[in-house]
C-alpha cells in the first residue's frame, strides 16, 4: 500500500515520466509473453528471404540470416528484462549487504570499503572485458559482470545512508529494547532504505542495458545466437547503409527503453526522502 | 592539512598493492597462450611449450607476481609479447589519442553542459527546464556505437566534413589540424557525458540556491543573473569541478566503444585487442596505469575538498 | 563575454580544420586493414596480412606470375639434374639489401637452412633434401634425397616461405620470429616503422633494382610509384567501407559480400575481386574423441550437411561464392571431380541412418567457431541446424579466435573446429596435408598416397594422385570444405594500375595514385 502511495506522488503530473512507465510495462509484457507475440521462430534461418524488407508479415523486415526481425525484437525484450534485473539483483544484493555491514560494524566495515576502493579504482568497462574473457560468453556472466561493475556504487551509496540512520533515536530504541544486529539491520533500518533502493536499481536498470550493449558490440556480451537488442546491432551493423531497418528498430528500441527507465527514476528519485536524494547519482 | 596529505598518500601504498595483485590475476587467469597466437597455426605443441618457457611462462605464478612487481617499481612495464616494443612506449602512443580524446571531449561537454545546466537551473520548473532535463536524459540513453554509426553516415561518407576513422599523431603530417579526426569521436564521447553534467550542474545550483547567503544576497535586491552566477554557480562549481576530474579519468578508459567504431589508436581499443592477442604485459600495465590514474584523481579531489572545507580532516 | 570569444575562436579553429583535409600527398597509399600482423617474418609467420604487408619488402628466389607459374625473382634460372635430384640455381647479381649489402649465396644459403629448420613450410621441401650449399659467389645447388616435385612452387610462396635476408640476420634466428630492426630484404619497399596500434610504414627503396621484363603477376618490372605504404589496422568492418567512401583510405580489405552490388555500383568505390578463392573448412578431431578412427560416423556427419544454404547466409550474392567440393577451383590445373558426389548431400534421414550404423549414440559432439570471422560464425549456426535435424547432439562451443587457437591444439577439447583456408598454388599446401595440423590426420592411406604425390615430378601424374587424395578426403573425412567464397577489397577510384583482379595478396608496385 505504501509503495503505491510512493508511486501515485511520484509520478502525478509528470506525464513523460508515466508514459516511459507504460512502456516499461509494454516490454515486460513482450518479455513474458513472447511467444504468442512474437509471430516467427527468433532464430528460424531462411536463406532465401534473408534482407526482406520491412513489410508483411515480416514487420520489421528480416536479417542476413533471413530471421524476422520483429520476432527478434520481442524476444530481446525478454532479454532486455533478464539482463535488467538480473543486474539489478546482483547489484543490489552484492552491494546493498556489503555497503549495509560496512556501516553497521565499522571496524570490518572499514577493510571492507577499502575493497570496494580498490575495485572502484578499476575501470569498469575494461574489468568487464577481461572478466568475460576469462569466464565465457553467456548470459549469466553478463549479468554477473555488469551486476559486479554497479554492487561497488550501490555498497558505496548504502554504506552513506545506512551511517545516516545509525543514528537515529529509533535504531538507539531498537538497541534498548535488545534488538540483535541481525534484526537492527533488517528489520529497523532496511525498511526506511526500500524506496531510495527502488531509485537506485531503476538506474542500474538503464544502465545495465547501456553496457551490456557495449559489450556486445564488442563481441564479449551476451552469446551471438541470443536475441537481443545488442546483439542484433552487433552482429548486423554492417548493413547500415544495405538494409537500414535492422539498426534502426533495435536501436530505437534500446534508446526509448533506457530513456524510460531514467525517467522513471527520476520522477521516483524526486519524492524519495531528501536525505537521500543526493546519495543517488542516476542521470 | 600536511598531515591529512601525508596519511592520504601513505593508504594509498595498500590499495595501489591491492590492485597490482588482482590486475596480475585477472590477467594471468584469462584462457589462451601467448606464446601459440605468437607462433601460428602450424606450430607444434613442443614449439609452443619452447617459446612459452623462453617468455618465462612456465614459471610459478607468485614468481611472475614478484619479477613483474620488482620491474614496475623501476618504471619498467616489461616489453609487450606483441608488439617487441617497451609497454611503456606502446602506452605512450595510445596515450596520445586517448588523452587528447579526452580533452575534446571536456570541451564539448563545458561548452554544451555548463550553459544548459545553468540554463535549466534558473529556469527550474519553467518549460525550458523540462525540455532541456528530458533532452539530456535522452541524450544520456543512446548507446554510443549506434550514434558513432550514424554520425560517421551522416558527416564524412554523405557530407564529406569530416574524416570518418583514424587518428594521425599531432607529430605526422598535418600537424594540429589533425585534431579534426577526433571532433565526430569527441562529440560521440560528449553526448551522454555533457548530459550527466547537465543535470549535475542543474541539481548542485539548486542545492546551493537554498543555502543562506543566497537568499540574503536575493533579499539585498542583486540582480538575478548576477546572483545565479557570482553566488549560486561559482559555489556550485566545487562539486562539478570534482566531477570534471572523475569525468575526465572515466573518458581515458571507458572510450572503448568509441575508439572501435572510429578506428582510433587510443588505450581502450589496446586493452581489447591486446586481450584478444593475450598480449599479458600490456593488459596489465595499462590497467595498472588507468587505475593509478584514478587514485591520482580521487586523492587530488578529497585534498581539494579538504583544503576548501575545513571539517573534512577532522575525520 | 568571455565566453563569447572562446566560442568563436573554437569556431574558427573547427572551420580551419575542416578545410585542411587532404594534407596527405599523393605519395602516399593508405591501406586500412583488418589488424595487425604478429609479425613481418615471412618464413615463420603464415598470416596473409603479414604477406599483404611484407612482400613489398621480402622477396624469395622466384614468384608466381598472373596465371600461378612460378617464374625467377632473386634467381635467374635454374638447370634440373636428368634424375630430378639435383638443382642448381643462379642468382641475379646486382640486387641490393636495404641495408646496402649485396646479395650473394651466402646470404640464400643462410636464409634456406632456417626456413628449413624453423620456417612455418620449410620441413615441405626440406624433409626431402639431403644438403644445400653455395657452389658459387651466385649459385646455389640442392641435393635432393629422391626427385620432388612441387619444390618450385613450394619456393614461389612468400607466405610461410624462404624470403631471403641477409645472412647476418639469419645468425642464431630460430622459430621466433625476427624483431623489427632485423627487417631487411631486398624488396621495392623497405621497413620505416611500426607505430603501434597506428600503422606499418614502408617506404620506398632507393637502391631497389627491379627484374625485368614485363609486369606479370608478381614477376616482371617492380616500380616504385609511391613514396609511402602505410598499412593501418581498422578492425571493425563498418568502419573501412566508410572510411574508404569518405576518402580516408586508398584500399581496405575483406568486405562483406552482402555489400558487394551497393560498391560495386557507387562510382566513389572500386571492387576488386581476389583471383584465388579461400574456403572454409571444418576440421574433424582424428586424435580423440568420439569421432576419432570412426570414419563412418564421420561420413554421417558430412552427409548431414547441405553447404548451400550456409554460403548463402554467409556470403550472400550468387557471383561471390561457388558450392565447390573440389579442393582446388575450377579453372585450377588440381581440380577434380573426384570423391565430391559427397560434397554436400544435406540428406538428414541418410544420415541419421548412417549414424545408427556407426554407433552414435547421442553423444555430445563438441564443435568452436569463433566471431571474429563472421562467415565461420553464420555458416556454423547453420550446419549446427543441420546436423541437429539429422539426430547429432551438437555444443556449438562460441570463442574468440585467440581461445579457440589454444583449444583446438588439444585434442582431448573438440571434435569439429571452423577455419578457413587462402588459396594455394599447390595441394601440397592445403593444412590437412600436413600430419602436425590440429586434427592430426596421419592415417596409412594418407602416407602412401602423399608419399607418391610429393615424389613424382610428372604434372598430370601428380594431377591423378591428387585426385585420389581429394577421393580419400571424402571418404575419410578429416575435413569438410564449405566451398569456394570468393573474397573482394574495395579501393578507390583514383588508384591507377590495379589489376582487375588481385592474385594473392594485393600488391602496390606499378600502382599509382
Amino acid at each position: 500500500m505504501n509503495t503505491l502511495i510512493f508511486f501515485q506522488t511520484a509520478f502525478a503530473g509528470r506525464r513523460l515520466a508515466t508514459l516511459g512507465f507504460l512502456w516499461l510495462v509494454m516490454i515486460t509484457v513482450a518479455a513474458l509473453a513472447a511467444p504468442l507475440i512474437a509471430p516467427f521462430d527468433p532464430l528460424e534461418i531462411d536463406p532465401v528471404g534473408r534482407l526482406a524488407e520491412p513489410g508483411w508479415p515480416n514487420l520489421f523486415g528480416t536479417d542476413h540470416f533471413g530471421r524476422d526481425t520483429f520476432s527478434r525484437a520481442v524476444y530481446g525484450a525478454r532479454m532486455t528484462v533478464i539482463i535488467g534485473t538480473g543486474s539489478v539483483a546482483v547489484a543490489l544484493l552484492a552491494g546493498g549487504l556489503i555497503g549495509m555491514i560496512s556501516a553497521y560494524f565499522t571496524r570490518l566495515g572499514h577493510f571492507l570499503m577499502r575493497c570496494v576502493d580498490v575495485l572502484m579504482a578499476f575501470p569498469a568497462l575494461l574489468m568487464a572485458l577481461a572478466l568475460i574473457t576469462l569466464l565465457e560468453r553467456s548470459v549469466f556472466n553478463t549479468i554477473l559482470v555488469i551486476g559486479i561493475v554497479y554492487a561497488t556504487t550501490t555498497a558505496r551509496i548504502l554504506y552513506g545512508m545506512t551511517l545516516k540512520l545509525r543514528g537515529e533515536v529509533f535504531v538507539d530504541a531498537a538497541v534498548c529494547s535488545g534488538a540483535g544486529h541481525f534484526s537492527i539491520l533488517f528489520r529497523h533500518i532496511l525498511p526506511n532504505l526500500v524506496s531510495p533502493l527502488l531509485v537506485q536499481a531503476s538506474f542500474i536498470f538503464a544502465f545495465a542495458q547501456l553496457q551490456a550493449a557495449a559489450l556486445d558490440f564488442l563481441g564479449l556480451g551476451l552469446p551471438p545466437e541470443v536475441p537481443s537488442w545488442g546483439n542484433m546491432l552487433s552482429e548486423e551493423r554492417i548493413y547500415v547503409t544495405r538494409a537500414p531497418w535492422l539498426l534502426i528498430y533495435p536501436g530505437m528500441l534500446i534508446v526509448l527503453s533506457v530513456f524510460s527507465m531514467n525517467l522513471v527514476g527520476d520522477a521516483l528519485r524526486d519524492s524519495i526522502d531528501p536525505r537521500f536524494k543526493d546519495d543517488i547519482a542516476g542521470v | 592539512m600536511l598531515a591529512y596529505t601525508a596519511k592520504r598518500l601513505l593508504t594509498l601504498i595498500p590499495t595501489l598493492l591491492a590492485a597490482s595483485i588482482l590486475v596480475f590475476l585477472f590477467v594471468h587467469l584469462i584462457p589462451g597462450d601467448p606464446a601459440a597466437i605468437l607462433l601460428g597455426d602450424t606450430a607444434t605443441p613442443e614449439e609452443v611449450a619452447q617459446l612459452s618457457a623462453e617468455m618465462g611462462f612456465d614459471r610459478p605464478l607468485h614468481v611472475q607476481y614478484f619479477i613483474w612487481l620488482g620491474n614496475v617499481l623501476q618504471g619498467d612495464l616489461g616489453t609487450s609479447i606483441f608488439f617487441r616494443q617497451p609497454v611503456l612506449s606502446v602506452i605512450g602512443s595510445g596515450a596520445e589519442t586517448s588523452i587528447l580524446l579526452a580533452s575534446m571531449t571536456m570541451i564539448w561537454i563545458i561548452l554544451i553542459g555548463l550553459p544548459i545546466g545553468i540554463l535549466s537551473a534558473t529556469r527550474q520548473g519553467t518549460w525550458i527546464d523540462q525540455i532541456t532535463s528530458s533532452g539530456a536524459m535522452l541524450a544520456a540513453s543512446i548507446p554510443t556505437f549506434w550514434l558513432g554509426l550514424y554520425l560517421i553516415m551522416i558527416f564524412s561518407v554523405t557530407l564529406g566534413w569530416f574524416p570518418s576513422s583514424g587518428f594521425p599523431s599531432l607529430s605526422d603530417h598535418g600537424g594540429i589540424t589533425n585534431l579534426r579526426y577526433l571532433l565526430l569521436p569527441s562529440l560521440t564521447l560528449a553526448a551522454p557525458n555533457a548530459a550527466l553534467i547537465v543535470r549535475l550542474v542543474r541539481a548542485s545550483m539548486l542545492d546551493v540556491s537554498r543555502e543562506d547567503h543566497v537568499r540574503t544576497a536575493r533579499a539585498k535586491g542583486l540582480h538575478p543573473t548576477r546572483v545565479a552566477i557570482k553566488h549560486i554557480f561559482r559555489n556550485a562549481l566545487i562539486a562539478v569541478a570534482a566531477a570534471f576530474g572523475f569525468t575526465f579519468a572515466a573518458l581515458i578508459s571507458e572510450a572503448v566503444v568509441t575508439e572501435t567504431v572510429f578506428s582510433l589508436p587510443g588505450i581502450g581499443r589496446l586493452v581489447v585487442q591486446s586481450i584478444l592477442r593475450r598480449d599479458y604485459p600490456v593488459i596489465q600495465g595499462v590497467i595498472l596505469v588507468i587505475v593509478v590514474l584514478y587514485m591520482v584523481v580521487n586523492l587530488a579531489v578529497d585534498l581539494a575538498y579538504a583544503r576548501l572545507d575545513p571539517r573534512v580532516s577532522l575525520k | 563575454m568571455k565566453l563569447k570569444i572562446w566560442m568563436k575562436s573554437a569556431l574558427a579553429v573547427g572551420a580551419l580544420m575542416t578545410l585542411t583535409s587532404g594534407a596527405y600527398a599523393d605519395g602516399m597509399l593508405r591501406y586500412a586493414t583488418v589488424g595487425e600482423p604478429p609479425s613481418l617474418d615471412q618464413q615463420v609467420v603464415t598470416s596473409d596480412l603479414a604477406t599483404t604487408i611484407a612482400h613489398h619488402m621480402f622477396e624469395g628466389l622466384y614468384t608466381f606470375n598472373a596465371s600461378n607459374a612460378p617464374v625467377p625473382l632473386l634467381a635467374s634460372g635454374e638447370t634440373v639434374s636428368a634424375d630430378g635430384k639435383t638443382i642448381v640455381i643462379a642468382l641475379r647479381e646486382g640486387v641490393k639489401f636495404h641495408n646496402g649489402q649485396a646479395m650473394t649465396s651466402a646470404d640464400v644459403l643462410a636464409s634456406l637452412q632456417r626456413w628449413g629448420e624453423f620456417g612455418s613450410r620449410g620441413s615441405l621441401i626440406f624433409d626431402h633434401v639431403d644438403s644445400v650449399e653455395a657452389s658459387g659467389d651466385y649459385e646455389i645447388t640442392i641435393n635432393l634425397k629422391e626427385p620432388f616435385g612441387p619444390w618450385k612452387n613450394l619456393m614461389a610462396f612468400i607466405n610461410g616461405g624462404p624470403a631471403i635476408y641477409p645472412a647476418s640476420v639469419m645468425e642464431g634466428a630460430t622459430k621466433e620470429p625476427i624483431s623489427p630492426d632485423q627487417y631487411i630484404g631486398t624488396g621495392p619497399y623497405k621497413f620505416n616503422e611500426w607505430e603501434a596500434n597506428r600503422y606499418v610504414e614502408l617506404v620506398r627503396f632507393d637502391g631497389y633494382i627491379s627484374p625485368e621484363g614485363a609486369a606479370d603477376g608478381y614477376g616482371g618490372e617492380r616500380a616504385t610509384n609511391f613514396d609511402t605504404l602505410r598499412f593501418i589496422p581498422v578492425s571493425d568492418v563498418g568502419t573501412r567501407v566508410a572510411g574508404v567512401r569518405a576518402g580516408d583510405y586508398d584500399y581496405a580489405e575483406s568486405i562483406p559480400g552482402d555489400l558487394f552490388a551497393d560498391l560495386d555500383a557507387d562510382t566513389g568505390v572500386k571492387t576488386m575481386l581476389n583471383g584465388g578463392p579461400i574456403f572454409g573448412l571444418v576440421f574433424l578431431n582424428s586424435s580423440d574423441g568420439p569421432l576419432k578412427e570412426n570414419f563412418a560416423l564421420r561420413r554421417a556427419i558430412q552427409t548431414a550437411i547441405d553447404k548451400t544454404p550456409a554460403l548463402q547466409v554467409s556470403i550472400g550474392p550468387e557471383g561471390l561464392w561457388r558450392a565447390n567440393g573440389s579442393f582446388a577451383p575450377e579453372g585450377s590445373v588440381w581440380a577434380t571431380k573426384a570423391g565430391t558426389e559427397n560434397y554436400s548431400r544435406g540428406d538428414a534421414e541418410a544420415a541419421k541412418a548412417m549414424a545408427a550404423e556407426a554407433g552414435y549414440d547421442g553423444q555430445p559432439i563438441k564443435f568452436m567457431v569463433s566471431t571474429n570471422y563472421p562467415f565461420h560464425y553464420d555458416s556454423a549456426i547453420v550446419y549446427t541446424k543441420q546436423l541437429a535435424q539429422a539426430g547429432f547432439n551438437i555444443d556449438l562451443q562460441v570463442y574468440d579466435w585467440a581461445t579457440l587457437i589454444e583449444k583446438r591444439a588439444q585434442p582431448d577439447q573438440w571434435d569439429l573446429f571452423f577455419t578457413h583456408h587462402g588459396f594455394v598454388p599447390d595441394p601440397i599446401l592445403i593444412s590437412v596435408m600436413n600430419d602436425n595440423y590440429p586434427g592430426w590426420w596421419a592415417t596409412p592411406e594418407k602416407k602412401a598416397l602423399k608419399d607418391r604425390f610429393t615424389a613424382s615430378s610428372d604434372p598430370s601424374e601428380r594431377q591423378e594422385i591428387w585426385a585420389e587424395l581429394q577421393a580419400l578426403i571424402y571418404e575419410q573425412v578429416p575435413t569438410m570444405k564449405t566451398g569456394d567464397v570468393y573474397t573482394y577489397n574495395i579501393a578507390s577510384p583514383k588508384l591507377k594500375g590495379l589489376g582487375k583482379q588481385t592474385l594473392i595478396w594485393p600488391s602496390f608496385w606499378n600502382v599509382s595514385k
